[in-house]
């Protein structure tokens, strides 16, 4: 989203500073319930968004005229997670949101070279291997299921193929199992999501341009995509190409009955931030998920979930950041008496996972629970 | 940053870790500015520092002193008044946020001693175990208890509170002496106001600026009544209700009680945007009852005979409006910031006073009368009563609203315009006091109080010779 240097200003002005925005809604429950991971973790101001707004109107107003450390950290530890805009919204009825006005800040501060080393080895990564972990393997589908025909179109993305293959798997043993035809990109480049969020727009253009033209060329009619980063980016930062995007969850509900053993299992719901408060999904996972197991929900859930803590080039950042966020989530996971952790995105599924190494509970996908469950 | 500073930010490292203190020029301009930026312009505290402890606070604002460096302490920032924007340059901002420990809740004294970074919301989750709960103001549930009682707040939401909460505090001076107000001088016992001498507690508190640093504090807690119940009820004009609001007060019958236009606080108060404001009387009188059993039938009853001859029309309004109205009186405000959103982006200005209920319609006259004057349309004009318990004096809290697009830079020009002329007109028409000392009031203010302003410096003086606790908002 391009926004007008006006339009940016009068947002910023717009914030009152009332910092409603740092808490999940109080009423009627009156639990004191933090909603911003940065701010939560680094205490100071400019971690918060209020603090980060003031910041914006510096750097436009010619304030702030160098990268100082603290400008890299504060913008680039914030997961651009969205739970201050979707609070603030609630709160002030805006329309113009703090993620688009952080987005929009990183675009600007990227294109003043202003960006921190370990996002740009991403772009250099991408640019070199047209994947976001620099992987030089292909992660292997087989040939032989797959059908070029088809309409459907799995969008794999980088994250599942290279670092939590579990779910690819799992989604590709799904379409097997219920003998859907599906197929793959023939050259699958990593979508942008990752420079998009760290506000290197211009890098992702070519990835744009090649995904939308192998997509074109594949005739399908359908994507569906089992990481909600990636079809966010599709829906946003894409221009529509005349094909239905569908997220694995709202695929598989359309799929009917599909004789799922639910197991004896209680599991908590983890909203992906990308999921449910950037594309509005919230029930189809909920909807699933009731199919294999007992949903524990959690205290913060739905538009006022705590971020798993990984998004927005947090994870390839302030792993420590990352961590600490996931293991919040996993104690909350926990309190509500689960004994799992799903979540529907392979970016969640992997911080929360490495984090629940310490913690006693299973983290899934929950087209890994799905994949389980189908009479194979 | 000068050399100079760097040095000291080196220091003030070594006393609360490196981690709590910087002189990032990035996260400074995050403190930069508040709601009130239209009146107190941006400006940059020089430095952050995030004391954890008191003793770290103690040896912060000796250096500070030695040095002679400006301190604002910040415990959420949230005061609407500019009050943490720095004057000088070369400020140290202290915040206060990590000290957010709840010390005490004593169920059978009905007090709770609090650190600087606790917030209502943080009280209330605690103190509501034990059916109880803090005096809260209209403000975000997000801000420091601490804070808003030290500053003297006002309390709007439960007429029958009052209006001190404090009972004593402790303060760090600039010297690095400890304050201790009431009976916290005397014993390990912080539950009486009045310990010895003056009523010390009020001496050092609501000044434009501090005295120093507060590092905890004794409140009042209330009880929580199972039993309540809400009216509505509409009238055209100000003057009207004022009857009705006298026998409320009077008898002390309601927990509270809120006169405020269909088109502002109104939308907080019932939590939704979404209702045709515009259909209801032009100011909705909200009445809370409360109370143990028996005591709360009787008053209800009474509530309503007085009711029948108030001259207002009774509303019948969706059921959640009652229990968002609950809510926000009796469990600390959240929606009530809804009044940011009334006009899309916006953001609220106000002259909040004491006066009596007497002078009501006076009030909302000479507010109409300078918005027009100054160029605000009529329909960006609010108001607000609260009665206060003790009823003495018919003590009112008056709000003079007006509500705006907080990136209209014009408007601002306006606001300032109307202040200018608001500030004497009202001092002239006859008030109590302010909401709050703040830059831009307290000037015309100070002019009026005769010698009462000098020995005012003078007391000042002597607790913070060297200026350095927020001073220039006032002297
Ligand atoms: C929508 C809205 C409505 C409001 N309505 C009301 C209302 O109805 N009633 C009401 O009372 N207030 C109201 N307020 C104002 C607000 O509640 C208070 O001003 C607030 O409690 C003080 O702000 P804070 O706690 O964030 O303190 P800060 O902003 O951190 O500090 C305020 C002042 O106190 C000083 N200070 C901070 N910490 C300390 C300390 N530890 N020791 C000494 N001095 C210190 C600061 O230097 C500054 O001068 C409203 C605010 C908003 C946004
Ligand atoms: S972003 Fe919204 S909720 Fe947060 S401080 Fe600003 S106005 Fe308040
Ligand atoms: S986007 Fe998330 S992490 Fe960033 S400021 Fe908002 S709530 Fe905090």
């Amino acid at each position: 989203m391009e926004l007008e240097r006006e339009e940016v200003l009068s947002a910023i002005h717009h914030c009152v500073k009332c910092k409603l925005c740092s808490i999940a809604s109080f009423h009627p429950n009156e639990e004191w319930l933090p909603l911003c991971p940065s701010g939560e973790y680094y205490g100071y101001q400019a971690f918060y968004a209020p603090g980060k707004m003031e910041i914006f109107r510096a750097i436009l107003e010619g304030e702030i005229t160098e990268p100082s450390e603290g400008l890299l950290h504060s913008i680039y530890a914030c997961t651009v997670c969205g739970a201050c805009y979707e609070k603030c919204k609630q709160i002030t009825s805006v329309e113009l949101g703090a993620p688009d006005l952080f987005e929009a800040m990183r675009h600007e501060m990227a294109s003043k070279g202003w960006i921190l080393d370990v996002h740009t080895s991403i772009a250099d990564k991408i640019e070199e291997t047209k994947n976001a972990y620099g992987e030089k393997y292909e992660y292997n589908v087989n040939a032989e299921t797959t059908d070029g025909d088809a309409d459907v179109l799995y969008y794999i993305g980088c994250t599942a193929r290279y670092r939590v293959p579990e779910i690819a798997d799992a989604m590709l043993g799904i379409f097997d199992k219920l003998g859907l035809k599906y197929q793959v990109m023939g050259e699958e480049w990593c979508c942008g999501s990752v420079l998009f969020r760290t506000g290197q727009v211009e890098a992702a253009r070519e990835l744009v341009a090649h995904n939308i033209e192998e997509i074109k060329r594949s005739g399908a009619k359908t994507v569906v995509f089992t990481c909600p980063g990636c079809m966010k980016t599709f829906e946003k930062d894409y221009p529509d190409m005349g094909v239905e995007l569908l997220h694995s969850t709202q695929f598989l509900t359309r799929q009917g009955n599909m004789n799922l053993k639910k197991e004896d299992l209680k599991a908590a719901y983890h909203d992906p931030c990308h999921l449910g408060r950037d594309l509005g999904i919230y029930e189809e996972p909920r909807a699933v998920l009731r199919e294999v197991a007992d949903i524990k929900e959690m205290k913060r859930e739905r538009e006022q979930a705590w971020c798993c803590g990984s998004g927005g080039g947090v994870k390839s950042a302030f792993d420590d950041f990352a961590l600490w966020s996931a293991t919040e989530r996993l104690k909350e996971a926990k309190e509500a008496g689960a004994e799992a952790l799903v979540s529907a995105c392979p970016f969640c599924k992997r911080n929360l996972k490495e984090a629940a190494e310490k913690e006693e509970l299973e983290v899934y996908d929950v087209v890994e629970l799905v994949n389980r469950c189908l009479e194979g | 940053m000068n050399e100079t500073f760097s040095t000291l930010v080196k220091e003030l490292q070594a006393i609360v870790g490196e981690r709590n203190a910087t002189d990032d020029l990035a996260i400074c301009t995050s403190y930069s500015r508040d709601q009130h930026w239209h009146f107190v312009p941006a400006k940059n505290p020089a430095c952050i520092v995030r004391p954890g402890t008191k003793e770290e606070v103690r040896t912060v604002l000796m250096l500070a002193n030695t040095h002679k460096i400006p301190v604002i302490p910040y415990s959420t920032g949230i005061n609407v008044r500019g009050l943490t924007i720095p004057v000088h340059d070369g400020s140290i901002l202290l915040d206060l946020s990590r000290m957010n420990r709840i010390l005490e809740i004593n169920p059978d004294m009905k007090t709770a001693t609090v650190e600087p970074g606790v917030t209502f919301g943080m009280l209330q989750e605690q103190t509501r175990k034990y059916k109880l709960r803090p005096a809260f103001p209209d403000a975000p549930l997000t801000v420091s208890v601490l804070v808003n009682y030290y500053l003297r707040g006002i309390y709007q939401t439960s007429a029958t509170d009052g209006h001190d909460h404090t009972i004593s505090y402790e303060m760090i001076l600039p010297n690095g002496e400890t304050l201790k107000t009431g009976s916290r001088a005397l014993s390990e016992m912080p539950y009486f106001r009045y310990g010895v001498g003056p009523d010390f507690a009020g001496m050092f508190c609501a000044h434009p600026g501090t005295c120093g640093v507060v590092t905890e504090l004794t409140a009042k807690l209330y009880r929580l009544y199972d039993n309540r119940k809400e009216y509505f009820i509409g009238f055209d004009d100000v003057g009207t209700p004022t009857k009705f609001i006298y026998n409320l007060m009077n008898d002390e019958l309601a927990a509270s009680i809120r006169l405020v236009d269909n088109q502002s606080w109104l939308k907080g108060i019932f939590g939704t945007f979404d209702y045709p404001y515009e259909k209801l009387p032009k100011f909705v009188l909200c009445v809370l009852v409360e109370g143990v059993d028996g005591v709360f039938e009787a008053k209800d009853k009474l509530v309503r005979a007085y009711m029948k001859e108030c001259g207002g029309q009774i509303q019948e309004l969706p059921a959640e409006f009652a229990s968002t109205f609950e809510h926000e009186s009796l469990g600390g405000a959240e929606k009530s910031c809804m009044v940011f959103g009334i006009k899309g982006r916006g953001n609220y200005h106000c002259i909040g006073l004491y006066g009596p209920l007497t002078l009501a319609a006076k009030y909302y006259e000479v507010h109409e009368k300078t918005a027009l004057e100054v160029g605000i349309p009529q329909d960006h004009v609010h108001f607000y009563i609260d009665p206060i318990y003790s009823f003495h004096g018919q003590l009112c809290y008056f709000e003079l609203d007006i509500f705006y697009d907080g990136g209209d830079l014009k408007f601002g020009e306006k606001l300032r315009n109307y202040n200018e002329k608001q500030f004497h007109r009202l001092l002239e028409l006859g008030i109590y006091g302010w909401f709050r000392p703040y830059a831009g009031i307290i000037e015309p203010t100070a002019e009026r109080i005769g010698y009462l302003a000098e020995v005012w410096k003078k007391f000042l003086h002597v607790l913070d010779p060297n200026e350095i606790m927020n001073r220039g908002k006032l002297f």
